[in-house]
């Protein structure tokens, strides 16, 4: 019991729990299964991008070019789909978005292993380039006539209900690839060998050398994964939105990064677990998503974010520098 | 034969010398940025126009959006020698500079969307911005039957003009519709589509009694269209705001959002490089209050009371499910 009490995680849950009530309790609307729900569904998009952002992260490394990797695997996708008149089954174009991030997951990491570079430089450079290569080669036109699969997919809800308005509410489908995700990369972090072996790059590259750690390998799987989890995220930010939009999704490395190392993982390497990071990326959406409902001016809407996200980040750094919890 | 020879001679002399007589004008329409949907249109316009004047018209803009490469392309066009510059600036301030140097040098510049420009000849805006706005409010007013509450967005709370579209709408609300209310302040979405989603979801949990979107910025068209249709809130809720046809079609017809607003880039570019041809041909005095430019919204334009330099049409196009097959952009 004593040990569950020193983990990050609960700590964040605290937080997280603190901040609902204190929403709820300026606006009851917050406790709606219509907001809620609503919340949940905002929360697959960045959750799906953080648990790449996490395996890069905990092995060390840094990825900023998740986002224009996602852009660049989405709008490819639709762009052929739409040329080829397709209206086959939603998993065809799951599959290709994803094959083309794990092309570019790949490429980053053929860059940073076998030249040895800084991933931040590798994958800022790499971000650029296929942002430049797909508006020049492909397209600048935002498409919204999506094909049917993916509209579908954008309606899909596991649970509908009409309010006594006439109004309906679903809680979207898309939630249960994100929790699939999740409990995909927690099973790979904490069972296999290979998530070890992340673990023990990010803690020290020469011990897990030494230790005997394929380290490249490692480099491949950790950033092959990463554009993967991007392509997928991809897709289902363009499915969702209804639009592949070629300049979407600008910007959203900072909040997905901010969510990872909220979630309890270190910069440095070697620490961090996905039930964090969830957490991490559901205080990040609970925050930009309740602005409103607590009657926040647009003015200090900004101001807001900054200073709950730098006192969530003090509050948890201070417990983990007092109680030493991984 | 000689007789045949002698002929044509003289036939080449009088074409060549008719050309001659009449000298092209070079006219560069600089704009914001190369490449989207928006401007992709405005280069119809100007090589249409070109097309009908048979004058050497062109449009070049940056790759990306910023102040510094078009600079620099407005620098280049100066040492080429052009007759007269068409701006679109992305950043008013930034451009002042180098229009300067392109008036110093005898170069006639007309710009739009920049009211607060100084360094120019001519600047000719689509609309007055709090008319357009009054329009918005209009058809939002009418669809909601003139009661209850609305919000307001805007790209950003700095965006110049789109704050005057709301300014404009707002004041026309309290004017005609005084059963009407805005419920929070206006919204900022940053042209992002994704964030007019989520804020339109929020505000409809957070006030209930919201009958209506007022939409400043682009995306907000096809971000309110996804919410009313995900709420089933067809005929409860409704949107009236700026749109792009392409983007906001599918919700204009499955009856999401009822009116989209804009102003049609191709002719803002004809309009532009006509009025540059005027400067040219000394026929400036024709640029005046009343005057007509012969373009759909530009029949009577009007000159700004205090700077005399600014005119407005009132070219906003209103597009509804009837007509939005018309337009590809």
């Amino acid at each position: 019991m004593n040990k569950i009490f020193k983990r990050n995680e609960l700590w964040l849950f605290c937080i997280l729990a603190l901040l609902a009530f204190l929403v709820g309790g300026s606006n009851s609307s917050f406790w709606s299964r219509t907001n809620l729900f609503s919340l949940f569904k905002s929360s697959v998009v960045m959750g799906v991008f953080a648990l790449g952002v996490l395996l890069v992260i905990v092995s060390g490394g840094i990825d900023i070019s998740f986002p224009a990797v996602a852009v660049f695997s989405f709008y490819i996708t639709v762009k052929y789909l739409l040329y080829i008149k397709f209206t086959g089954s939603i998993v065809m174009p799951f599959v290709m978005s994803m094959t083309i991030g794990i092309i570019l997951g790949l490429l980053n990491a053929f860059l940073i292993s076998t030249f040895k570079l800084i991933p931040l430089i590798v994958t800022l450079g790499t971000g650029s380039a296929v942002t430049g290569f797909l508006r020049a080669f492909v397209g600048t036109t935002t498409l919204s006539n999506l094909p049917q699969p993916l509209i579908d997919f954008s309606r899909w809800n596991i649970y509908t209900e009409t309010l006594a308005d006439g109004s309906v509410i679903g809680f979207s489908g898309s939630f249960l690839i994100f929790v699939a995700l999740a409990l995909l990369v927690a099973f790979i972090l904490r069972v296999t060998t290979m998530g070890r072996g992340v673990y023990a790059l990010g803690g020290d590259q020469i011990a897990a050398v030494r230790a005997g750690f394929p380290v490249r390998k490692i480099y491949y799987f950790t950033y092959g994964m990463a554009g993967a989890l991007a392509g997928i995220a991809g897709i289902i930010h363009c499915s969702l939105i209804r639009l592949a939009n070629p300049r979407d999704l600008e910007g959203i490395e900072l909040e997905v990064i901010a969510a990872v190392v909220l979630g309890g993982a270190s910069l440095t390497g070697g620490k961090g677990t996905v039930l964090g990071t969830i957490l991490g990326v559901f205080l990040i959406v609970l925050i930009k998503g309740s602005l409103i409902l607590v009657g926040i001016p647009t003015d200090w809407q900004k101001v807001t974010i900054g200073v709950v996200l730098i006192t969530a980040t003090a509050l948890t750094a201070y417990r983990s520098a007092t109680h030493g919890g991984r | 034969m000689l007789l045949a020879l002698i002929t044509s001679l003289f036939i080449f002399l009088v074409v060549t010398g008719a050309m001659a007589a009449e000298k092209k004008y070079k006219i560069a329409t600089v704009v914001k940025v190369d490449g989207i949907a928006w401007f992709d249109r405005m280069r119809v316009g100007v090589n249409e126009y070109a097309k009908e004047t048979g004058q050497d018209l062109w449009m070049v803009g940056p790759a990306k959006t910023d102040a510094a490469e078009q600079v620099q392309i407005i620098e280049d066009l100066i040492a080429q020698g052009v007759d007269a510059l068409c701006v679109v600036p992305f950043s008013v301030e930034a451009l002042e500079p180098v229009l300067k140097k392109a008036r110093d040098a005898g170069i006639v510049v007309v710009s739009h969307e920049a009211s607060t420009q100084e360094n120019v000849d001519v600047i000719i805006e689509a609309f007055d911005n709090f008319a357009y706005g009054a329009n918005i409010m209009k058809d939002l007013g009418k669809n909601m039957g003139g009661k209850g509450g609305y919000i307001c967005t805007v790209g950003s709370l700095t965006s110049k003009s789109q704050n005057e579209w709301i300014d404009g709408a707002i004041a026309y609300q309290k004017e005609h519709f005084p059963d009407m209310h805005e419920v929070t302040s206006r919204i900022e979405t940053y042209d992002d589509a994704t964030i007019d989603y989520q804020k339109i979801k929020e505000a409809l949990v957070a006030h209930t009694d919201l009958k209506g979107i007022c939409g400043g910025p682009m995306p907000t068209s096809a971000g309110a269209g996804l919410a009313i249709e995900e709420r089933g809130l067809q005929g409860k809720v409704f949107f009236t705001g700026t749109g792009l046809p392409s983007i906001a079609a599918q919700y204009l017809k499955s009856g999401a959002i009822q009116t989209i607003q804009f102003w049609d880039p191709a002719i803002a570019g004809k309009v532009m490089n006509k009025i540059a041809i005027a400067i040219l041909d000394g026929k400036k005095d024709e640029i005046k209050d009343g005057a007509n430019l012969g373009f759909p919204g530009f029949e009577s334009i009007k000159q700004d009371k205090d700077k005399k330099s600014l005119f407005y049409g009132a070219g906003w196009v209103v597009v509804t499910k009837e007509n939005a097959d018309e337009y590809n952009f």
